[in-house]
């Protein structure tokens, strides 16, 4: 967001959330609302990540253990569906793959630069030394 | 009382908005938000929020940017809780004078605070609300050490552990106080709730929260906060360590309702030793050494002997 | 509504703190977060007991310390309402970190502060330091001389501080005990009036407008703090003080008692000039009425708007004098004094070819006496018949032991 000069903004630093009214925000997906310039949401931190999670959904079981743990709000479930990660947000902090309990993995860390197709190609094979997987909870 | 919003496992869970946004400048696996998200995923009631000076709130409200989607107040480093009593104590006026814009909404008022905003600085404030019996509730973001500022002990620093104002050296294996109870205290206030819950056990998180929120007067929620840079573990690990301080039972898990009932609310299939818990971390790393090694003994035997007090607590009544 | 109005005569007894309470009461105060403090304490009772027998609605929060009052003020304020409390010397003190923060925010609380001087050593009696502490704070600050200022002032301060173009806290400030505790006659308004005159509170940026939500108290680093700052001190030196000027005119014509910024005496012909604040400026005004019949053409000067200082009014009102003195009633702790300084700044670039000098006074309740004033003025006239000033900057007076001078 471009600085401003003195004249140009809410008067004690106020910032509003979204532009326009909000009703029922606590049902109303982001993608449905209308996010002023100032809130976080249209920011990025993408640029913060070294290492990217990538999103294998042939594996996942849609047990949500990476959405309720994710500290960024990155991982887009919708209708109990994990859907995939929002790299605006994500900071590849690895939370959402060390939390994930299928074998393989649904979610691993790679190289920011790591092409997405090339991962999903060579996804390691289930992992056979393991206990089973663990369910959802 | 509205209708509390009903949550059956984590994929019902999953279908909540959020109100509170990514893009906020923690440092990637903090445990703030993890508990931020699922305290505010408790409910689908309209949130007048604060949050005390300190990592939450120097992250999340940095101009020109707000991570917050409900209303949204910091004030100082101590009166986060007090600034939220405010709200609510306008709330009561408006409603009383019938000014309410939206008349028919009853919104939840919370705080958020550190343990250094609240055991230390705050504590007066803190006190003050709860004593009052202001309808709102309190959350300490426990991560047992002033993080914000780099690493100096709070009262919540546990003994043994190297902080920057207590730091592990040749003659000295770091805090040496032993971390406050704090549940206990404000509990003492006789306030109709409060509890001490953990992330990574989010459905005995979300039933305390809706249990707090939908009480008549005030609630205190002392939530474990592992911190990746100043525990000195790895970021991915945030989950792995905070399943540790649960299921060792340095963490443990109960709730205490009007000052009195006692109900412990998680008792691990496996108690894992403490040592386990201290390995996983740097700030213990020096207890390691032959000189310290008695410090983890002996913090077992307190653990142990905090978790038969509790169980005694629990089955008194008292 | 459900409250009862209260029937007041035409002039009440009231001392300054009873017509300070009784102002808030007619404003309607939503929320009260308060704590109790000599000399200031009875103002918040009165709105606690006006609020127990059903004379006013809102919320009294009484809290466990000052801070937490003006905490708890902030939080209110923000959620969007009319808010006010009282405090003096230590409680002021302790509540200075809010009070930036009150400012910073733009939230148009009403505080009343009842002067008092600051320890060590403790003194619960009236001097100037706690007001002069809050001079960098953001806030608009108006100064009364007595119970009826006090009341007045009141409602003057509701009226500037919540306009959407200030939206800036206010202190009204009155003299500890000499004002605070004597009884003196009080014109009052009726309640209809005097609600009128502020009118219903209109919310901005309010935090309880759940369909808008706002974010207060945001971080501000190097990219964007000064532009805040300056947004803030703009405002203060160009919003209010037409504000101020309205709320005074609206206010004569409702009640015929007329304020000003500056409130000269006798200054059309004055050749010497006392500029004060506080119970002060009556004593003051006897003096320079005694002094004429004397010979001595001495004028007035009392300080109404401290903040924002009027530069300009002042230097008005000082343009054709020949000395003037400066009673400063706070220690200057190895300054010159507040008000020599400020006078000295508005009056250099002018024409005037005014001697200046200041004087310390009064420190933690010790009288001015007309007696002091006499001779201060004799003072001022002596420095003009000599053309320079012949005793030293800055003087103590009435303070035991060797006569204390510097500069």
């Amino acid at each position: 967001m471009a600085n401003k000069g003195w004249d140009e903004f809410e008067i004690g630093a106020m910032l509003r959330s979204f532009e326009g009214p909000i009703k029922d925000i606590a049902t109303t997906h982001q993608e449905d609302r209308a996010y002023s310039g100032n809130n976080s949401f249209t920011a990025s931190v993408a640029d913060w990540r070294i290492e990217k999670p990538v999103f294998n959904k042939d594996y996942c079981i849609d047990c949500q253990f990476c959405w309720i743990y994710c500290p960024d709000i990155s991982i887009i479930s919708r209708d109990k569906k994990m859907i995939g990660v929002d790299m605006d947000h994500c900071k590849g902090c690895g939370i959402c793959v060390e939390v994930c309990p299928t074998n393989p993995k649904s979610l691993l860390m790679y190289s920011e630069q790591t092409d997405e197709e090339q991962a999903l190609a060579a996804w390691p094979a289930k992992d056979t030394s393991k206990a089973d997987s663990k369910g959802e909870e | 009382m509205s209708e509390m919003k009903k949550i059956k496992n984590l994929k019902e869970f999953s279908t909540s908005a959020d109100r509170f946004e990514g893009a906020n400048l923690l440092c990637p696996g903090c445990a703030h938000s993890i508990i931020v998200r699922e305290v505010l995923n408790a409910t689908n009631d309209d949130l007048i929020l604060s949050a005390s000076t300190g990592c939450l709130e120097v992250c999340t409200a940095v101009y020109p940017y707000t991570s917050w989607d409900a209303s949204w107040i910091h004030i100082g480093f101590e009166n986060g809780s007090t600034a939220v009593a405010g709200a609510e104590s306008m709330y009561k006026a408006l409603k009383t004078k019938g000014r309410l814009k939206q008349p028919d909404r009853k919104p939840k008022f919370v705080s958020f605070a550190g343990d250094g905003a609240s055991y230390d600085i705050g504590f007066q404030w803190i006190s003050g609300c709860m004593e009052r019996g202001h309808t709102m509730m309190h959350v300490v973001l426990d991560n047992e050490v002033y993080a914000n500022t780099g690493g100096q002990r709070s009262s919540s620093t546990p003994i043994g552990s190297s902080a920057t104002t207590s730091p592990a050296g040749r003659k000295s294996y770091g805090e040496k106080k032993n971390k406050k109870d704090m549940v206990s205290i404000m509990a003492s206030h006789g306030i109709p709730y409060a509890a001490q819950v953990s992330p990574n056990k989010w459905k005995d998180m979300v039933k305390k929260i809706q249990h707090g929120l939908s009480v008549e007067g005030p609630s205190f929620i002392n939530a474990i906060s592992a911190c990746t840079t100043e525990w000195k573990f790895d970021p991915k690990d945030t989950m792995a360590i905070t399943d540790l301080a649960t299921d060792s039972l340095v963490f443990p898990l109960y709730e205490i309702i009007d000052g009195h009932e006692l109900n412990i609310t998680y008792r691990p299939k496996n108690i894992v030793p403490v040592e386990e818990y201290l390995a996983a971390q740097g700030r213990f790393k020096h207890l390691f050494k032959d000189e310290y090694k008695y410090l983890i003994k002996e913090w077992q035997e307190r653990v142990d002997a905090k978790w038969a007090q509790l169980q005694r607590r629990e089955e008194a009544r008292v | 509504m459900a409250f009862d109005k209260m029937e007041l005569r035409d002039i009440e007894v009231w001392d300054g703190n009873f017509a300070a309470a009784q102002a808030l009461r007619q404003c309607q105060i939503d929320v009260v977060a308060a704590y109790p403090i000599t000399p200031s304490t009875p103002i918040v009772e009165g709105y606690a007991k006006f609020l127990a027998d059903g004379y006013v609605e809102g919320e009294f929060v009484m809290v466990e310390s000052e801070h937490a009052a003006m905490s708890g003020c902030i939080g209110a304020a923000a959620a969007g309402g009319r808010v006010a409390t009282a405090t003096s010397s230590q409680g002021f003190a302790l509540m200075v970190e809010t009070l930036y923060q009150a400012s910073g925010m733009r939230l148009p609380i009403v505080l009343n502060v009842v002067n008092r001087a600051l320890a060590a050593p403790l003194n619960v009696n009236g001097d100037h330091s706690d007001m002069y502490l809050g001079r960098d704070s953001g806030w608009i600050q108006l100064d009364a001389y007595n119970p009826q200022e006090a009341y007045d002032l009141n409602f003057i301060a509701f009226k500037v501080a919540e306009d959407h173009d200030v939206r800036l806290p206010c202190m009204v400030h009155q003299d500890g005990f000499m004002t605070s505790h004597t009884a003196q006659g009080v014109k009052t308004l009726t309640d209809d009036q005097g609600y009128g005159f502020v009118g219903e509170f209109q919310p901005m940026n309010d935090m309880l407008d759940l369909d808008h939500p706002v974010t207060h108290g945001v971080q501000t680093e190097e990219d964007w703090h000064f532009e805040h700052k300056a947004r803030q001190h703009r405002d203060l030196m160009l919003n209010v003080t037409p504000k101020i000027q309205a709320a005074f005119d609206a206010f004569e014509k409702l009640s015929g008692r007329k304020y000003n910024m500056v409130e000269k005496y006798e200054m059309e012909d004055a050749d010497v000039a006392v500029v004060c604040m506080g119970t002060s400026v009556e004593t003051a005004r006897e003096v320079a009425l005694e002094m004429r019949k004397e010979g001595i053409k001495a004028g007035v000067v009392g300080i109404r708007v401290y903040r924002p200082f009027p530069f300009m009014e002042i230097a008005d009102a000082l343009k054709n004098v020949k000395a003037i003195g400066a009673l400063d009633r706070s220690s200057p702790n190895g300054a010159a004094g507040m008000l020599f300084n400020e006078l000295a700044g508005a009056l250099f670039n002018t024409d005037t070819k005014a001697l200046l000098s200041g004087y310390v006074y009064g420190l933690g309740g010790r009288d001015l006496t007309k007696a002091h004033l006499r001779d201060l003025y004799k003072e001022l006239q002596s420095n003009v018949d000599a053309g320079k000033v012949t005793t030293q900057l800055q003087q103590f007076i009435g303070v035991r032991g060797p006569k204390l001078a510097f500069l």
